[in-house]
């Protein structure tokens, strides 16, 4: 998907390019495919989606338009903005985006995945406490090679997490996000990184009864990959891959991906233990 | 003694981790197959009975083939059942 003019840039700086937003008109249909309010649709040609509040068009080389509409805020727009559309673009120009907030070490990226409530912003937020850097929240993205293995582009988007969160972790909290929107950002910025780094490792969230840490292989690395909500449903539809295509798809990115488990208690007075045992973890992960 | 075939346009196979991992194509549920079940799967050439099966995996786990008769049929009763091979 990635053209000759855009080969030139990279990846970062065409992403930057790509994620610029203005106001506009966006219509209601894409190629002559009419999208009903509350849908959306993605081809190669772009994505639209369309909500009362606000709906979106991008297009590849053309940045992303918006247009507002009533009972819009700047809490939903944002929610919009930063996850499903930052996804298709990111698709749309040939890269994997991935549902994860991550940390470096060692040099490399530790990924955190779970569904949305899973904690992935809170861990991420705790180990940049402890001294991990933050390479991005709630979204990576990645540039896949051949050999299935991922090259992971910082953050954009600043991080943001809800207030009981921000007390749990020790964060600052800055300004709050909107006023219908109560989450709080504790970042300046999308990132403590500049440069694109490997992945190292990608650890699923879990609930368990104590802190368990525990590789992931086979087809159970398949399924688990396999689960990452529209980000992957964007990129297959972007790429036009039918059904053993994405499965051959996912077994290639699982063979080059190192995969843990994290089990731990949803328990406030043990969140201080549980992300120590984590962060003790961290380099003996990613060295493999 | 009938020969065991697979139904290679059901399923779509490749090995990850030492696992051949299976995807049925009519839900795109995964099957994960490790160990014996694995051995048993790599045995099925379209040309060897279920006893011939247990013949081959007994030479290969030093074991005699008639304790692993009925685990092999039972296997192979599972991966019939759910659409991967035909007996």
């Amino acid at each position: 998907m990635v053209s000759e003019a855009n080969s030139a840039l990279s990846p970062i700086a065409l992403m930057r390019r790509e994620m610029t937003a203005r106001e506009g008109a966006v219509p209601g249909d894409l190629d002559g495919m009419a999208v009903p309010l509350g849908q959306h649709r993605i081809a190669a040609s772009g994505f639209l989606l369309r909500a009362a509040e606000v709906s979106f068009l991008y297009r590849p080389g053309e940045g992303v338009v918006i247009q507002r509409g009533p009972g819009w805020t700047a809490g939903i727009e944002e929610l919009y903005l930063h996850g499903s559309v930052c996804a298709a673009v990111a698709c749309l120009n040939g890269f994997l985006p991935l549902h994860a907030s991550a940390v470096v070490v060692d040099d490399r990226v530790v990924a955190f995945t779970a569904p949305a409530g899973g904690g992935k912003s809170t861990l991420a937020a705790a180990l940049a406490r402890l001294g991990r850097p933050l390479f991005c929240d709630d979204t990576l993205v990645t540039a896949l090679a051949p050999d299935g293995s991922l090259a992971c582009l910082p953050g954009h988007k600043r991080m943001k997490l809800w207030p009981e969160a921000v007390e749990l972790t020790g964060s600052a909290a800055l300004e709050q996000v909107s006023a219908d929107y109560r989450k709080v950002y504790v970042t300046g910025n999308g990132s403590d990184c500049a440069e694109m780094l490997p992945l190292g490792a990608l650890v699923v969230l879990e609930q368990g009864a104590a802190p368990e840490l525990a590789p992931v292989t086979g087809g159970a690395k398949i399924a688990l990959l396999t689960d990452d909500h529209y980000c992957r449903q964007f990129y297959h539809a972007v790429n036009g891959v039918d059904g053993p295509g994405q499965f051959a798809f996912q077994a290639r990115l699982a063979a080059a991906t190192r995969v843990f488990r994290f089990a731990r208690p949803f328990d406030r007075e043990r969140f201080g233990e549980t992300t120590g045992f984590l962060d003790s973890a961290l380099s003996a992960m990613v060295r493999g | 003694m009938t020969a065991i075939r697979k139904k290679p346009g059901a399923y779509v196979e490749t090995e990850i981790d030492g696992e051949t991992v299976l995807m049925r194509l009519s839900d795109g549920d995964f099957f994960s197959l490790g160990g014996t079940a694995r051995a048993i799967w790599l045995a099925i050439d379209d040309t060897r009975s279920a006893g011939e099966i247990a013949a081959l995996l007994g030479d290969k786990f030093e074991a005699p083939a008639s304790e692993l008769e009925a685990d092999v049929a039972r296997f192979l009763a599972d991966l019939a059942d759910s659409g991967l091979i035909s007996a």
